[in-house]
Parts: structure tokens; sequence; C-alpha cells
């Protein structure tokens, strides 16, 4: 390939190794050699370069701030010298053996040093004394890297291991050891298996042992995207231009490779056969289309417009995403989860601008030079960088305030006219779990689990059982990437989103039937996508993009369709005749979508609750929505509390109850034990969830246990650890009885709807009888708690015999033998009273 | 005729006897619930858990048909817990048994009104293997009286249930040399007259030492008499010598 007449070596040192590094404003690039001369070259002019003289020989490695760099050296030292008076400011570190890689990190205030020692030093580069040690490599580290936010570093061991520490906390704590990325090499040798950090720092990107460049998430450690077959000798330098939309590489056979990001494609490939010798370091500056690399012969080079005109708007671009193979800030996943949702992620070109106020300073005088569109006031005509760019915002950014290197904002940028942002809920399919890696849950449920793995052209989904005499687990080679899953006794329902093949398409498979397999496809119409889909025993549900609940019958015949009152859909679900559908309802005042639920009765086609609020405190979202095996509708919220619906059949009746809380639950009470709850389902009143540990959201590979967790309606605080014992007891005693009383109140309102509404079997009516004695006894227990406490709590007593709902008369007998017992002869005798008015059925006539 | 079998319950009959105990099972098919000599059991439902003898359990994991749920106290974390314990807090004593529950009624037709009243019926203090220790319900920080022939039984059965059977197995091996060291060290003090506290002892470690501790107390209580025979009647010492 050409290279233009420009592209000249400057002979900055004596032949031998040297390294660069511009500071992060990009204006001064400072290179280090093997003579004894350091050299600052000013970006943008051809002038002599500064050169400072130093009594240490043969430097090895170089880092700049805007004030200030940092040069390690054969011997072992590495000195801080100043870009303002460009002398040596002082000796930072001293090690017995020679300097390898020294990193800054970007703020500037820590230096990494790597030497042939095995402890890689960071020292706080304006207090010498102040030194943190990464110790857990076994051999000598060759290349550390800072991400961008300073808060891990990498360290690239000759043991062919890559450490990642976090430097959180107050010791730097060793969090991955990476094996199998890159290669064992010797700390001198000219290959690299430095770990270069993406941008956007989620991501970073290793040269490997086949010559590839292979991309690592930080958040689970999984392999992503790789930059292949570029390559056919050894990698000796890399780097990422500074929004990440392109990486640079060079080899040893002098080749240097421009990669899209994005696609992982070879932009454009420089045979630099009149290098005399291999790149050793590479660096792009940071706002010019300008690549600067030195080679192991003491030469620099500047390649200016090193990217072809063609595809110089990539390096214009803002900050690129890591090529992750499954982005979560790109997909919306299929669980919500904790995401910020919100419907204005627009790009920053058709964002509204914000008008000007009325008659101000700046619409009388005009534009001047901060103002957009004018003509800048001060002319950045030497490209020294007076003026900062403006961002999309109209703002300056706050680059100036010292690194240059912002870290990446933590939330996307949603609106820039006055308006905060709008918060809408993100639609879910429950029981489903994002991608990560190259597998994810489709469906997870008490019948079994569905779950799908990337193959590159297609999927494979694989549903499994728990119950495997009953179902036979099956697995599918899967062309059409199905997204959305959702598993019940029946069958297992599919739907996928639409690609240029095929529109979204949903797809029912029954597990057993009686003839040949019936299953079957539904294409939806043209560019509508099914956002959630829900199967019950009689019908399959679909949510869509359009706004559509689709409703068909088992059979795949369409039986309803109807537009959803609150839209964009959340997430439905079914139970039997009923369908529940979540969608986006008015904002709230706190700038949120107030969420809306309806629930109809398919088969009578009847509306049981028409747009009722989802409670949801302040900024908690659904995590997963489902109906309990008795039938009631249950919600679980990122709080950790799970809700149940009650009286839900009645128009208007229902609400949302409490039937427990996560956090208030005994194991936690500790503080010792930190994890979260992802709920599966509600049955044979138990709350079925997966413990996560370890600070993960999500269950994943190998599928972890059930756990199962009784009710408990919180009530009041779990007993708190007095010093009078016994007092503490009683309460607690007290306290436990009452939540038992609250909670069987409730699950007894819950049965008697379900059999009053249902043709009940005899079963049922007599398990509901059981219920109410159950209410009943522990409202004695409860009486005897009170007795026992003294005489003055008769009153609460009394009160307590008054809600039982025993109309036998048993139950007051039984509370006024308790009195007897506990020698409380007054209330006895009121309870007989009441006893005796029961009887007689004075007591409802005076309830009204 | 006499049994040719040595006095006591023999290790054999103890992990026969251990395969009463409850534990917790994940069925993987659906069974009716049996009505066994031992008392009703559940139907099991997957992925529901169910507690199941552990003879019953055994019966099914080999068949594939149940997946077996690990005592709390056959984790890693709280076998490693209980041998710190042993090694260095409870210095002589074992680690102690978990806590028994509070006793009750016999009766099983006792009024509802009255349970709340001190039991002036006959109480019923429960035993293994009718507590619960060995379920996922028991306490994490106990061993129960069948630890040992449980935990093998388990092991050899469904190993693939386990953790990290490794660790889990190391770790047992561990406790029991502790435990029977101690056990050991406790016949030294041992004379015609005295006892070591055994609180805390599993059956099987008793059914193991049971023959030796036996065969050293009855030596103990050999000595005395043959000391009194000796001042009694000198000469017929001399020949019980001989003859050993």
């Amino acid at each position: 390939m050409a290279i233009g007449p420009r592209l000249r070596g400057r002979p900055a040192h004596t032949p031998g190794p040297t390294f660069l590094n511009y500071t992060p404003n990009g204006r001064k690039l400072i290179t280090v050699g093997l003579n004894n001369a350091m050299r600052i070259f000013e970006t943008g002019s051809d002038a002599e370069p500064i050169t400072i003289d130093d009594v240490q020989d043969a430097h090895t490695a170089i880092a700049a701030a805007n004030g200030f760099f940092v040069v390690g050296s054969e011997d072992g030292t590495v000195c801080k010298y100043s870009l303002e008076t460009n002398s040596l400011d002082g000796l930072l570190v001293r090690s017995t053996l020679p300097i390898r890689d020294i990193a800054l990190s970007p703020d500037g205030i820590w230096a990494a040093v790597a030497s042939d020692e095995l402890v890689v030093k960071i020292v706080n580069t304006h207090d010498m004394e102040r030194v943190m040690y990464l110790r857990e490599q076994p051999k000598p580290a060759k290349h550390v890297s800072f991400d961008p936010s300073g808060s891990y570093i990498a360290v690239s061991c000759t043991d062919g291991v890559v450490y990642v520490y976090s430097l959180s906390s107050e010791e730097p704590e060793l969090i991955k050891k990476v094996h199998g990325l890159i290669r064992a090499l010797e700390s001198d040798a000219e290959a690299c298996s430095r770990v270069v950090w993406h941008p956007d720092g989620r991501a970073f990107a290793a040269p490997t042992a086949t010559r590839d460049i292979q991309v690592m998430s930080r958040s689970d450690w999984e392999r992503q995207r790789t930059f292949s077959s570029g390559h056919s000798s050894e990698i000796t330098a890399l780097a990422w231009s500074l929004n990440g939309a392109l990486l640079a590489t060079a080899s040893a056979d002098r080749n240097i490779v421009l990669w899209d990001t994005k696609t992982q494609t070879i932009i454009k490939r420089f045979d630099q056969t009149s290098i005399r010798a291999t790149i050793l370091d590479m660096q792009w500056h940071p706002t010019e289309n300008l690549l600067s690399y030195t080679n192991n012969d003491g030469e620099l080079y500047l390649h200016t417009d090193i990217v072809p005109p063609e595809h110089a708007s990539l390096l214009e671009m803002a900050l690129q995403g890591a090529p992750l193979i499954h982005d979560p800030l790109k997909e919306t996943p299929g669980n919500a989860g904790r995401m910020v949702a919100s419907g204005l992620m627009r790009s920053g070109d058709n964002s509204r601008k914000r008008f000007g106020t009325p008659d101000s300073l700046d619409e009388i005088l005009g534009n001047d030079g901060n103002s957009e569109g004018g003509l800048d006031f001060i002319e950045d005509d030497d490209g020294a960088g007076y003026v900062e760019e403006a961002n999309g915002n109209g703002k300056r950014t706050s680059g100036h305030l010292g690194n240059g290197m912002a870290p990446p904002p933590k939330r996307p940028n949603y609106n820039n006219d006055w308006r905060s942002p709008i918060h809408m809920h993100e639609s879910f399919q429950p029981g489903s779990t994002p991608w990560r890696g190259n597998r994810r849950y489709l469906c997870l449920n008490l019948t079994g689990f569905v779950w799908t793995v990337d193959q590159n052209t297609h999927h494979t989904i694989t549903v499994e059982f728990y119950d495997r005499d009953r179902f036979r687990d099956f697995h599918f080679t899967d062309p059409f990437l199905y997204d959305k899953a959702s598993l019940n006794q029946h069958g297992t329902l599919f739907s996928c989103p639409a690609s240029d093949q095929h529109p979204c398409t949903i797809y029912y498979r029954p597990h057993e039937t009686w003839t040949t397999r019936v299953d079957w496809r539904v294409e939806l119409p043209a560019e509508e996508e099914a956002t959630s889909i829900a199967l019950s025993s009689s019908y399959v549900v679909a949510t869509t993009s359009k706004g559509y609940v689709r409703v068909y019958s088992l059979f795949g015949v369409p039986l309803q369709i109807f537009r959803q009152k609150s839209s964009p859909a959340i997430a439905c679900a079914a139970w039997r005749d009923y369908v529940l559908t979540i969608g986006n309802g008015p904002l709230k005042a706190d700038r949120r979508t107030c969420l809306q639920y309806s629930i109809e009765n398919v088969k009578r086609d009847q509306i049981c609750q028409d747009c009722d609020t989802i409670p949801l405190v302040s900024d908690a979202n659904l995590v997963n929505v489902f109906f309990s095996d008795s039938g009631d509708p249950c919600i679980f919220d990122t709080d950790g509390v799970l809700l149940v619906l009650q009286h839900w059949r009645t128009m208007g009746q229902a609400k949302w109850v409490p039937l427990l809380d996560t956090n208030q639950m005994a194991r936690l009470q500790s503080g010792r034990k930190k994890e979260l709850y992802w709920p599966v389902a509600v049955a044979r009143d138990k709350f079925h969830c997966i413990i996560l540990k370890g600070g993960e959201t999500e269950p994943y590979f190998p599928r972890p246990l059930l756990s199962e967790f009784d009710f408990h309606v919180p009530i009041a605080t779990l007993a708190p650890s007095t010093d009078d014992e016994e007092e503490a007891q009683v309460g607690t005693e007290v306290q436990r009885l009452e939540e038992s009383f609250v909670r069987k109140e409730l699950l007894l309102t819950l049965m008697t709807d379900l059999v009053h509404s249902t043709n009940a079997t005899h079963a049922q009516t007599m398990e509901l009888a059981r219920a109410e004695v159950e209410v009943d006894k522990t409202l004695l227990q409860l009486i005897a708690a009170e007795c026992r406490e003294g005489e003055e709590r008769g009153m609460k007593a009394l009160e307590i015999v008054g809600l039982m709902k025993d109309r036998t008369g048993r139950m007051l007998e039984a509370a006024s033998k308790i009195a007897t017992r506990f020698q409380r002869d007054v209330l006895r005798e009121k309870i007989d009273a009441l006893a005796e008015r029961r009887l007689v059925g004075l007591e409802e006539v005076e309830e009204t | 005729m006499a049994l040719p079998l040595p006095p006591g319950l023999t290790p054999s009959e103890m992990a026969f006897l251990c395969e009463m105990e409850l534990v917790t099972v994940i069925p993987r098919q659906r069974l009716e619930g049996l009505e066994l000599l031992g008392g009703p059991t559940q139907p099991l439902n997957p992925p529901f858990p169910a507690p199941l003898p552990l003879w019953l359990a055994l019966l099914l994991k080999r068949q594939r048909r149940a997946n077996i749920r690990t005592p709390p106290w056959l984790r890693p974390d709280s076998l490693a817990a209980i041998l710190e314990f042993e090694t260095d807090t409870a210095k002589e004593a074992f680690s102690p048994p978990p806590n028994l529950p509070p006793p009750t009624t016999t009766s099983l037709h006792v009024d509802q009104t009255t349970a709340y009243l001190p039991a002036t019926a006959t109480t019923l203090e429960l035993s293994p293997p009718f507590l619960q220790n060995s379920t996922t319900s028991a306490p994490p920080d106990a061993l129960p009286y069948h630890w040992l022939e449980l935990s093998q039984l388990l092991l050899a059965a469904a190993p693939d249930d386990f953790e990290d059977p490794d660790s889990v197995r190391r770790l047992l091996r561990d406790l029991r040399e502790v435990r029977m060291a101690k056990l050991r060290k406790g016949i030294e003090v041992l004379d015609a007259g005295a006892g070591i506290k055994m609180n805390g002892v599993g059956g099987m470690e008793i059914a193991e030492s049971r023959a030796f501790i036996g065969g050293v107390v009855d030596g103990l209580r050999y000595v005395p008499s043959m000391r009194s025979m000796e001042l009694w009647g000198g000469g017929g010492g001399g020949s019980l010598c001989g003859t050993e």
C-alpha cells in the first residue's frame, strides 16, 4: 500500500527501543529512548523538539499527564519531570530491577510501575511515600494499564495471566485472574501482551497467542468479539482511538492495521516496510486524525491522516460502545431488571435545542465566541487548544478540570431541554434473564426452564423439566432466534423478533397430543413486534409494539385482538381464562410513568380490573409478574417485596398486599449475608426463588437450586436485641402471633374469593373451613399471650375476641376458658356476655 | 444358644437405624403418598421438596427419580466451622448436638383449644429418627446423632448432589479423627468408678468404640478385683499372671 511522502521517521533517539506518550490534552508528545535525552514534541509544529537531558539512560517506559510526565529506566529509577519547567521534578520510586512499564491513572494521581520485581507498585505522584502494592503475581509483570475510571488496574504478567485488581478499597484487591488470554512473554520481549481498556470501560482487549485481539467484558469476564486474522506475526503494539471507534494494531512484520470496532473488520492495512524496526509503542492523538508510533530503532513516526477520508467520520463520533456480543445498553434485555428505562433515548442530533430566553443578553449581542454556530471568539489557529470544543449539549466539557478523559457518564443523556427525563418502564418477559456471555434463560418457572445459546448464526434452545417422568426434555436448533418463551404443563410458547427473512412470529409447541404434534406458528403483521408473551392452560396471549393485545386459543385460533388501554406494554401473564396485562400509564409527580394493569376473563369476555395502578415505591421497578398456583396475581419488585392482589375478581376492590419483604427475612438479619432473591413462583403458600450471592443480579449457569421461603407480612421489625431478654421474648411472641393472624387472614380471604368464584371442590370447601379455624386459633393464642401480660391488657383481649369468625360459639367458650385460667374474671364475664349476644344474633344488629 | 454378636449395636446395625432419618428430597417425578409403617409420606410433586426417610430417598436416588438436598450441616463451610470449634474452642468436649425441640403431647386428638395450656397429658421427648435433623431445616452448626453414617451413605449414593464432595469427604475425615482422638484420650483418665462426658458423640462413634472402651473398662474392673484377690490369698494371683 502506498505511503504518502509525508510519512518519515524522525530520528528521535539513538537506535534502540523507543517509547512515546501524548499528554491527555494532546498538545505535547514525549519520547524516550536508549540515550539519556527525553524529547518533547509540540503537536502541529515542525520545530525542533525540546530536549531534557538526564543522567539515566536506556529509558524503558513513559507516561504523561498534562503537567508532568513520568519516565522509567533500565537502572530501576522512576523520575518525574515537570512539563512547565521542562526539568527534573524528583525521583518517584526506585526498584532494584529494570522498569518495564508505567501507567498513570486517568486523574494523574497514581502511577503504576511494573518492573522485573514481582510486586507492582502504585505510587502517588504527589507524595511518593504513599504506595500501594499489587503482590499476587508470581512472576514479573510486563504491562500495567488503568481502566478509564481509574478504579481497576490490569497487570499483564509474564506467566501469561492477566491479574485485574480493584482499587476502590483501601488495599488493592485481586478480583480476577484471566487465564488463557495473553501469551507468557519475557518482560523484555518485543511482542506485546498489553491489556488495553476500551474507553467506555466495560471491556478490554488483549493480543492472544493466535495473533488475534480478543475483547473481554469486565462485568462477567466472558470472551466477547475478536479482531481476528489481521496479522501474520506477533502483535507488538495496539491502541484504541479515544472514542473507541477504531483500534490500531501493529505487528512484528511492521504491518499496521486499522480496525472498525463495531464490525471488527479491517479498514486499512499499512505495510510499513520502510520502517526499519519493529513498532514498539503507538498512540492516537486525542483529537486529531493522527497516530504516532515509535520503533525499536530510535525513530518516531507521526502518521497524519492515517484514517482514510471515507472513514474519518468514525474518529469524530462520540464515545462508542465496546464490542460486546450482547450489549446490554444496545438491545433491550428481556428482563428489565434495574435498568433505567426511558422512552427518550434519542441521539444527539434530533434532540430539541433549548430556545433562548427572550431578550437575553445573548440575543441582544448576537453570536460570540461561546455561542454555537457563531464564529469562535478565540480562533484556535495553532491547534494549541485554547478553546475547548463544545460538546453535543453546547456545554464545555469538564476536560479542563484535569485529566481530559472524563469518565463515561453514568446515565445516558436523555434529553437536552429543561424538562427532567421521563422514566418509562421497560417491557420485559416474566421469568427471563438478559444475555450473559452467549446464553440466557428465556423462561424459568416451576414447570421447568428454557434456555438458549447463541451460536453466532443460529441459536440452540433447550427445554428442561423438573418432572422428567411426565415430560421429556427437548432441544432444537433455532434459526428464528427466539427471544421470548413461556412454559407451562401443556406446551411451550416462543416468539422471535422480525428479521429480513421473516416477520415477528409466535410459535406454540404442545408437549403431548393424542394425534401427531400440532405445533403452529402465527406471523404478526409487518413492523409489529411481540413485547411479551404469556401462556395459560387455555390461551396464548401476546402484547405487541403496536399496542395490541392478541389472544389465541391453544390451537392458534385468533380469539381476540384489542388495543391495550395503557401502553407501551410492559408484560403480560395468563392463568386459565384470566389475562393480566401491564402497561405504562400516565406520569406521576416524580416523572415516572404509573404502571397500570388490567385483568380480563377471556372466556366470559368480562373485565375484572381495568387500568388499575400497580403501586411501586419511588424508583423501584418490576422484576417479575406471575400468577400463583391458586391463581392470584403476584408481583415482585426491585425493592425485594412480594405483593399479591387481593379481591381482584371484583371491579374496583383490588388491592396489592405485601406477602413477604425479602429484606426483612431472618437470614439477612445478621447483616453478614448479602444476597438477592430472584423470584420464580408462589406455590403452596410459599415463595419460590433463586438466591443470588456475590452481587449477581440474574441466575446463570449451571442452574441454581430453587429455595423456598414462608410468607412473612411486614407487620413489625424483627426481634430487636434488647438487654431485657425475657421482655423482648414476650414482645416478639405477641408480634409473631399478630403477624401470623394478619397473614392467615389474608390467605383466608384469597381462598374465600377463589372458592366463591369457582366451582369449588369439596376438598377446597373443607380447606376453607379449616383455614377459618386456623385464624381463630391464632387469635386464641393471642388472647392467651395478652392475658399473660396482665390485667390491664383486658380491653385489648376483648377486642381480639370480637375479631373471631366462629359463629358456633365454641371459640368464644374457649376464650372464656383462657380468661378463667389466668383468673381474669372481668374479662371472662365480658366474653360470656359477648357470646350470649352473638348466640341470639344481637351482635349483628349492633354492628350495623 | 447364645448369639455370637457382641453386646450393643454393631456399626452395621447403626447404619441400618440411620436409614430411618428424614432427609429432604427434590423429586424428579410424581409419586403418590405411601402408607409406610413409620407413617404416611407426602405425595411427591416436582419440583417441590419433600421429607422422606433416608432408605426411600436412597432408593429413589439410585433409580434417578429424585435428588437429595444435603442437610445444612453437611456443607463445606459449616463442617469447617464445626471442625474449627472442635479443635480450637471445645478442647476436651465434643461439639454440642442440635437443640431438642420443645416436647409435644402424645395424644393426637387433644382439644385444640387447650393446646396453649401447659400440657397435663404425658409429653413425649422426641429423639432421632423423629427429629428433623437431616432435612434442609436442620441447624447448620450442630452434628446430629447419626452424622457419620448419614454422611457416608449420602456420599456413597449421591455425591453429585453435593456442592464439593471431595472437600466434604476431607472435612468429615478430619472431624472423625479429631473426635476419635478425643474419645481415646478420655479413656486414659478412666478408672473403675470414673466416667467421661460423651455429650454430642454420634451413634456410629459409640458403636465403633464400644468394643474397645468396654474392654478397657472390663479390664479396669478386673484389675482391682485381682488386687484384692492378691491380698486375700497370695498364691492364686501368681498363677493367673502366669497364664496371661
